[in-house]
């Protein structure tokens, strides 16, 4: 079954359409990058999954239940880490924990044991002191500690990763990869690195409507070029090959840079083997021999194009 | 209910770990003592800095003077005091995002706003209850024998004023989103009532007669019953600012 599904969403802030027809859906399990520039309507339509946010058209549904703008009751199912979670600085994670899980409804022993669970998870068990003198890494950690007090069906990270470092960002993705199986994950973020580290799934938005969308593995089999790449030692070594009757027709599309040149060709598998063999014959020892896979960087290049 | 009674408690810690609860605690204290006691020494005050030669003929002083000082220091100090103190309590939080995750586990928004309108209520009315319990007793034992008129009504009379204020600081909140736009708009209530109080047919209704004609109560130029008006129209205003800070901040895009 989808977890969730968003049907021809629109939204627009006064003149500025930020979501223009949005449709997606995130199947059980699944952990899901949501992909986009900044201001590209990540946020908004997060929002408007919680119902913090009106939706102007479209619908969506978690788990079935259709979201209400205002107090929806689809948020039971839900676990959310804004961008920068804010809490009271006035209190221990504890006590704060606690404050979530009795608006939440969950029974003084339910909340016990899973604040000490959590908190353990998260690497702040034992830590006495007041939010207020948390560090941002340490804020995110509680942020995603919350969000998972409610065994959530769905976890929404709002850019958990963006501003930490790379220790803070490694956490994040560390418990983000334990809690998967357990819950399904949407997960914004703009760090294409994290995506390739965690996600199964990835959606790219893009002028208010998705410009790509599907398994990153189904992603990269459909835009997979045949190329392929040869860097030589030397610029000697690269001219005795470009200018070979042998390999000349697989270099006349070639994208040449310095010592390297990228081999266009619809047949990767003769022209590698074609390549291999003159370069043993000719005593040539390319520094690099690669059949180029599209990266995610190319792929969302290409998307918001 | 539960998350009602958890939303409160996080109010009243809060209240307690940022010292709101100490500052209210300790002036209200200081105008209990202050009020009987300046009301007793001030005469010989002014007779010890008239220069030498000069006298004055002052009125002995009495237990009316020190209702005076409590009726002019609790609506001129008091009542300020508690309304900055409290200004925040709405929009800091809309503005930090720290309701963001409350709200989307479940805590509704009409629970917010009674919730801390509520806990803001309690704190004014210990607070208030405080001053007003040492005021007593200190005039009581100055002044055991003086007798003023109607000093429940008149002191309940105000204590429903703090209330009124204390209502517009949510409606502020979720309209202005700061705490200055907060201070203008139960700033702005005020100037109204008193400018609406220029016309005598509305001075019957007008809740400001609760917070300024209270000595005029105590020496019996007014009575008791005159209060019950304004007590119900004002209570009628502070249900409608609640209500309307609900339906307002349930339209609220976060």
């Amino acid at each position: 079954m989808d977890i969730l599904q968003i049907n021809h969403l629109q939204k627009s802030f006064g003149t500025h359409n930020v979501i223009r027809d949005l449709s997606l859906s995130i199947p059980e399990h699944a952990v899901f990058g949501f992909l986009g520039q900044n201001g590209a309507g990540k946020t908004t339509t997060m929002k408007m999954v919680l119902g913090l946010i009106q939706a102007d058209a479209g619908d969506i549904s978690v788990c079935g239940e259709p979201v209400r703008f205002g107090e929806t009751k689809t948020n039971r199912l839900i676990g959310y880490l804004p961008d920068v979670p804010e809490f009271y600085g006035f209190m221990k994670p504890v006590e704060y924990l606690h404050l979530c899980g009795e608006i939440a409804g969950m029974s003084a022993k339910e909340i016990v044991t899973k604040s000490e669970d959590l908190l353990s998870l998260v690497g702040l068990a034992g830590i006495r002191k007041r939010i207020a003198g948390f560090s941002r890494g340490m804020k995110q950690r509680l942020g995603i500690a919350q969000a998972l007090l409610g065994e959530p069906k769905l976890l929404i990270c709002d850019e958990p990763t963006s501003a930490l470092d790379p220790v803070g960002r490694k956490e994040i993705l560390d418990i983000l990869r334990q809690v998967r199986g357990k819950t399904t994950v949407l997960f914004s973020t703009h760090i294409l690195s994290d995506v390739e580290r965690i996600c199964d799934q990835v959606a790219v938005l893009h002028d208010g409507s998705l410009a790509l969308c599907g398994t990153l593995e189904a992603l990269r089999q459909q835009h997979r070029q045949d190329s392929l790449l040869i860097e030589f030692a030397s610029q000697v070594d690269l001219d005795r090959c470009r200018f070979a009757s042998a390999l000349s027709v697989y270099f006349e599309n070639a994208i040449i840079t310095d010592t390297t040149a990228i081999l266009r060709t619809g047949e990767l598998f003769k022209a590698e083997s074609d390549v291999i063999v003159y370069l043993a014959e000719n005593h040539i020892l390319p520094v690099r021999l690669e059949i180029q896979e599209p990266t995610l960087e190319s792929l969302f290049m290409e998307a918001i194009q | 209910m539960s998350a009602f009674r958890a939303f409160f408690q996080k109010e009243l810690r809060e209240a307690a770990r940022t010292h709101k609860l100490t500052v209210m605690g300790l002036l209200f204290l200081l105008f209990g003592i202050m009020n009987p006691l300046t009301a007793k020494i001030l005469p010989e005050i002014l007779s010890s800095v008239m220069p030498a030669g000069m006298s004055i003929t002052l009125p002995a002083p009495s237990a009316t003077d020190s209702w005076a000082q409590f009726f002019k220091n609790i609506p001129q100090m008091g009542l300020i005091v508690l309304v900055i103190l409290f200004g925040g309590i709405m929009s800091n939080e809309l503005n930090r995002g720290t309701l963001t995750q409350l709200l989307t586990k479940g805590l509704s928004r009409k629970t917010v706003v009674l919730a801390k309108y509520t806990a803001s209520a309690l704190i004014w009315t210990a607070a208030y209850a405080l001053c007003f319990v040492v005021t007593y007793a200190y005039t009581v034992y100055f002044w055991p024998t003086d007798i003023v008129h109607s000093l429940l009504v008149s002191s309940i009379g105000l204590w429903i004023f703090g209330l009124l204020l204390l209502s517009t600081l949510p409606l502020g909140g979720v309209l202005f989103q700061n705490s200055y736009g907060c201070l203008l708009l139960t700033g702005g209530l005020v100037v109204i009532l008193y400018l609406l109080n220029i016309l005598p047919a509305l001075q019957p209704y007008n809740p400001v007669m609760l917070s300024s004609d209270n000595m005029a109560l105590l020496t019996g130029q007014r009575a008791a019953t005159d209060f019950a008006t304004p007590m119900i129209v004002t209570i009628g205003l502070v249900i409608a600012f609640l209500s309307t800070a609900i339906v307002v901040f349930n339209r609220k895009s976060l």
